[in-house]
Order: C-alpha cells, then structure tokens, then sequence
C-alpha cells in the first residue's frame, strides 16, 4: 500500500531532480510545486521528477504537475519524468502531459535528455 | 453599458490613447491569472497616465480586493462610486482622482481608482473615457483568459473522465488476474481513492461485526484513536461470510475539501463489483482446481482398483466361471477374484467397501494385499476373516468397513465352504429352481477391532447347481424415479429363472436386465458379480 508523501531534490548542473516517494495528492503536489518554485525563482529551468516510489497519482496532483510544465513553458524550459509505474504513465498519458513534458526509464537518461545534459555514465 | 458620471478633467492626444489601447490589448492576453493579468493592467495604465498611482479592486462575495496586490483594499473600496439601480457600472471624476465600477462578465465586480499626485495638470472627461476604454480592454482580455481557463478546465475534466473509465477498465482486468498472495481489493482501493481524488480512504473486512482486516491508503492514514471515522461515501459487499467496505474520505480540490459526487459513489461502487467478482472468480478457480486435482486422484485410484480386479479368471476344471465389474462414475470399492489356493482349491471372494472415492480404493487395496498374503499362507477360513477383521480394522477409520462373501471351492468333491463377513445373502440355485441362501459368518470386516468369531458353513454342489456372489449394486440399482431394481425385480427370482448354459451369459443377461431397468438413469454405486455352475 502507498506511503505518506515525501520528496527530496538536489541540483544538477542547473537542473532540478526531484524525487518523490508516496501518493500524489493535493499536499504532494504542492510540496513538489513548491520546491519547483524555489528554484524556478533562482533560474532553474529544467527539471526531473523521479516518480519511481509514487504508484498512485490523483488529478490534483496532476494539475500541479500541469502548472509546472506551463511555467516551464513560458521560460522554454523543460520537464521529464522518470522512472514512471506502468499505471502512472498510462495516467499522465491519457491527461496530455507528454505532449509537453518528456518521460526518460531514469534520471540519468533524463538528464541525457535535455540540451547540455549530463551525459551517461559522467 | 450606463455609467453614472460624477464630475471632470484632462489626457494625450487620440493618436496615442489609440496606441495605448493597442498596447495594452496586446500585454493583457499574454496574461494566464488575473493577478498577472492585474499587474500589466496597472503597468500599461500607470504609464499612459504618467505614473500615477492605480488601485485595480475586486468583489466576488461581499469583500472587495486589491488584485494588483495592494493594501487596505476594503477602506479603498469606500471611495468606489456606487452603481445606482439597474445600471451595471458607475464612474467619478475629480481633479485628482478617477474611479469606475463596473460588472464583469463572470458577476464579479471590478474597481478602478486612479489618483495624481503632485501639482500635475487635473483629470478631464476625456481622461475617464480613456480610463473607461483601458477597463473595457481589461474586461475583453479578462472574457478572453477566462474563456481560456474554461477551456483549459474541460479538457482537463474531459481527459480526466477518459482516464476514470480507463482505470476502470483496467482494475478490472488487473483485479481479475490478481491471485495468490496479493489480494485485489488493496488495489481497488487505491485505484479508488486516486480516481476520485479522496485523501485517503480505508477496506475494512468485518465477520458478524468484528473487523478482520482493516487496511488504509495511504499507509498510515488511520485516524488517531481507535473509533472507526464516518462520513465521506462507501460501498460493500457480502462474500464467504464476511462483509468488505469500502470507504473514501476528504474529496480534495485545490480550494480544499469538497463533497464527493455522484460519479465518485458510482466508480467506488463499479470498483467494489470488480473486486466482488474477482474474489467470487478466483474462489471459483481454486474450487475448480481442486476438483480437477480430486478428479485425477480419483483417476489414479480407479487405475489402481482396475489393477486390483482379476483380468481373467482362472479354468476350473468341471466348472464354468465368470465375474463381472462396473465401476460407477466415482471411484468405488467393489471387489472380486478367484485365487487358486496351494491345496488345489478355489478361493471365490467378494467385497464391498463401505463409501466411496479413493479412501475406498485405497483400503480395496489393502484388502486385497491382506487377503492375497494370508491366501498364500493357507490361513483356514475362519482364521481368515478374524485376521482380516484385524487388520482392516486398523487399516481403516471408523465409519469404513468392508462386506464380503468368501467361498473356498474344492473342485474335485463340489465341496464349498462359506463365510459371510456382513454381505448381502450369496444365492445356490439347485437344479429344481430352489434357491439357498448362505447367510452364516459374522461382521462386516473392520468393523470392530476385536477377535471376533466367525463361522463358516459349508455344502456340496452337485451338478447343473449354480452359485451367485453379488454387490448391492445390482439390488439396490436405481431408475430415473428412484425405484430400486430389487423392488420390481427380485434377484432371487432372476436367478431361479434364469439357467442359460453358460456362466459368461448369465452376467450378461443379469447387467443387461439391470440396465433395462435403469434405462438412462446414472449408475450410482458398482456393479458386481461373480457366477459359478458346475457341469
């Protein structure tokens, strides 16, 4: 069953890793929204969220994940997911987020990924 | 839209209020919230008027707020002329100050003060109506964005109703395909809660109210204390006894907590079924393997009892022998054989255990192994029946015993000693049609673990007599009413009738009268025989 939301973040060269741990909801979509905020304000603008340990994802949390990408947007920016459960990435499908936000196995190959990034196995 | 004036000032020239209002069109759509929207507003207005201070104020319930982020928004709001009745906005000009109210589309109001200061030029008429065209900007560019955002919100609502009849669906399969060790209604539940974004919710299984599982989602939402929280909606079901409720509660919203709806309690309830079914299935499947698991056992021991059962029997010189076996559709515990014994005789043997199935089978097998060894050791018969009763009775539980008829034949006198151990009555037809019945020898074997005394009786068949050992599957045969075949075809006359020439044709023509009678009725126990004439 799915644990209590959580989150830690680091930097890497310029990009935000978020990681999360437990259910998706109002208060853990805020918590990332906050944390993408913090740095977002600081220039930061590209972003990973590693949602390995997240297997349940509500449409609240969703729409915080859907503000994020749009004020990445406006900066030309950029989100990938990672490390997404089956169920989680079948939702965010459906819910359009890949249109405008990546989805990479790992955080490595995200950070691959984006223009500049670090590259596997650095 | 009317607007109440209240008095006048000054501005640029048309040229520049034209590009003014251009510009301004331009930076408010670009907004994506109001607060945003609000701040180029004040911008974009504050400079056309050279800096002057801007206060943009809201209401949409009662109290009025400053969007452009200012302060003492309500004591501002006291300087907002009022609308008067039937009049969607109103308007003040003063040297210093202008200040318009008007209606948005969305209900809300909108207010704008605008105040010089310092020693500059005083408003005019022409300032307000510039102010008022800025407002109008604001208000087709607020249309625009709201127009947007509802948009925006139904998409996302749209999508949001695909991705709850998708999940649906595929719970459904993924509940179905659940067995072992996970269990599907944890993951319902899950499911449940994120689909109707509930904070949390809990899957209780009560047996005659007391709970036997209770599990939270997410892992540690159980409220503090130990009473069981109401309120939020639910869905149960009755299964193998035990009654398993769903329950979700504090529907989130990024406003807070809102009610749960109708589709919620629709999809908890749809997810609920799934697991119903998926429990009901997966009982079912187990149920089903166990039969196919009882079926081949069964098989095996039907193999093993077939095995057991005489190919063929053996010559007896002077005589004509024949035995017949019909096992029904389960397993049962018929026996018979004729063993030449070391002395030249002919042991006839009988048997039938009580019940069915493999137990049945398996004690048939130890009977046969017991009797065989014992037969080989020349054991009187007698002493045959007490050490079978012996050794069935430990061999077996206590409702299982074993009926038997045991004739050893000695061919060359006709001589025939008997011994019953609780059979049906073994029929001697003599030549003139009168039949004998040899009833004498003691319990059904295993019955008693005791040293029981058994008797034996014995008597010579004499030429043309015929001898029958038989199971009560062939009196106690049923038709499709349940009338039993002894009723309406006595045995005894059957045999006291019938003398064809050959012990092969009696079996055939006795299964073929039992079958006549039965018709298409399904065989419910064994059937077996053993025929013996002398020449």
């Amino acid at each position: 069953m799915e644990q209590p939301f959580s989150l830690t973040s680091e930097l890497r060269d310029n990009c935000l890793v978020i990681t999360t741990s437990g259910y998706v909801n109002n208060v853990g979509g805020e918590a990332i929204a906050a944390e993408f905020a913090r740095h977002f304000e600081n220039g930061t603008k590209q972003v990973v969220i590693n949602l390995g340990q997240s297997k349940v994802v509500n449409s609240v949390g969703m729409s915080f994940l859907i503000e994020i990408i749009e004020r990445l947007q406006e900066v030309e920016g950029k989100l990938v997911f990672t490390d997404l459960d089956p169920a989680v990435e079948k939702m965010l499908s459906i819910m359009g987020l890949f249109q405008y936000a990546g989805k990479e196995k790992t955080v490595e190959d995200a950070l691959a990924s984006l223009p500049g990034g670090e590259k596997p196995g650095r | 839209m009317k607007e109440r004036t209240v008095a006048g000032a000054n501005p640029g020239g048309p040229g520049e209020q034209v590009e003014a209002l251009q510009e301004a069109f331009r930076v408010l759509s670009g907004a994506g919230t109001l607060k945003e929207q609000s701040a180029r507003f004040r911008d974009v207005v504050g400079r056309y008027f050279g800096g002057d201070e801007l206060a943009l104020l809201r209401r949409t319930a009662g109290d009025w707020e400053d969007i452009t982020g200012g302060p003492e928004a309500e004591r501002r709001s006291g300087d907002l002329p009022v609308p008067a009745a039937g009049e969607e906005g109103a308007s003040v000009l003063e040297s210093k100050s202008m200040r318009i109210v008007r209606k948005l589309p969305d209900g809300s109001d909108i207010g704008i003060i605008l105040l010089r200061r310092g020693t500059g030029r005083t408003y005019t008429e022409s300032d307000l109506n510039t102010l008022r065209l800025f407002l109008t900007v604001f208000e087709n560019t607020y249309r625009e964005m709201a127009a947007r955002k509802n948009e925006k919100d139904l998409i996302f609502s749209l999508n949001h109703r695909v991705l709850q009849l998708n999940s649906l669906i595929d719970t459904g399969i993924e509940v179905s395909k659940i067995a072992g060790t996970a269990l599907p209604h944890h993951l319902a539940l899950e499911r449940a809660a994120s689909l109707t974004n509930a904070s949390k919710g809990v899957l209780r299984v009560t047996r005659g109210g007391r709970i036997e599982e209770e599990g939270w989602f997410p892992q540690g939402g159980a409220p503090e204390g130990a009473a069981p929280r109401s309120g939020g909606i639910s869905a149960a079901f009755d299964f193998g006894g035990e009654t398993y409720t769903f329950q979700l509660f504090d529907k989130e919203s990024r406003k807070g907590v809102i009610p749960f709806d109708e589709t919620d309690q629709l999809l908890l309830e749809a997810l609920s079924k799934q697991v119903h079914a998926s429990l009901e299935n997966l009982y079912l499947h187990r149920e089903a393997l166990e039969k196919q698991k009882i079926e081949q056992d069964i098989a095996v021991a039907a193999s093993i009892q077939q095995r057991i059962l005489p190919k063929s029997l053996p010559v007896i010189k002077g005589y004509d022998i024949a035995g017949i076996n019909i096992p029904s559709k389960s397993v049962g515990g018929d026996y018979y054989d004729c063993i030449p014994l070391p002395d030249g005789r002919f042991a006839m043997v009988i048997a039938d255990v009580a019940g069915k199935g493999v137990p049945a089978a398996l004690l048939v097998s130890s009977f046969h192994a017991y009797l065989t060894a014992y037969l080989e050791a020349g054991l009187p018969l007698v002493d045959l029946a007490r050490r079978l009763n012996r050794v069935i009775s430990r061999a077996s539980t206590e409702d299982k015993f074993i009926t038997g008829f045991f004739a050893f034949l000695d061919p060359s006198s006709g001589g025939l000693e008997t011994l019953s151990a609780g059979h049906n009555p073994v029929f001697v037809r003599h030549t003139d049609g009168t039949l004998q019945e040899l009833i004498l020898g003691g319990i059904p074997l295993g019955m008693i673990d005791m040293d029981f005394p058994y008797q034996s009786e014995t008597l010579t068949l004499g030429k043309g007599e015929r001898l029958l050992l038989y199971t009560d599957g062939i009196p106690e045969a049923t038709d499709n009413r349940q009338r039993l075949y002894e009723e309406d075809f006595p045995l005894k006359e059957f045999m006291s009738g019938h003398v064809p020439p050959g012990a092969e044709t009696f079996i055939a023509d006795l299964i073929a009268d039992v079958k006549k009678f039965t018709g298409p009725a399904p065989q419910n126990d064994d059937i077996t025989a053993l025929y013996l004439m002398k020449h």
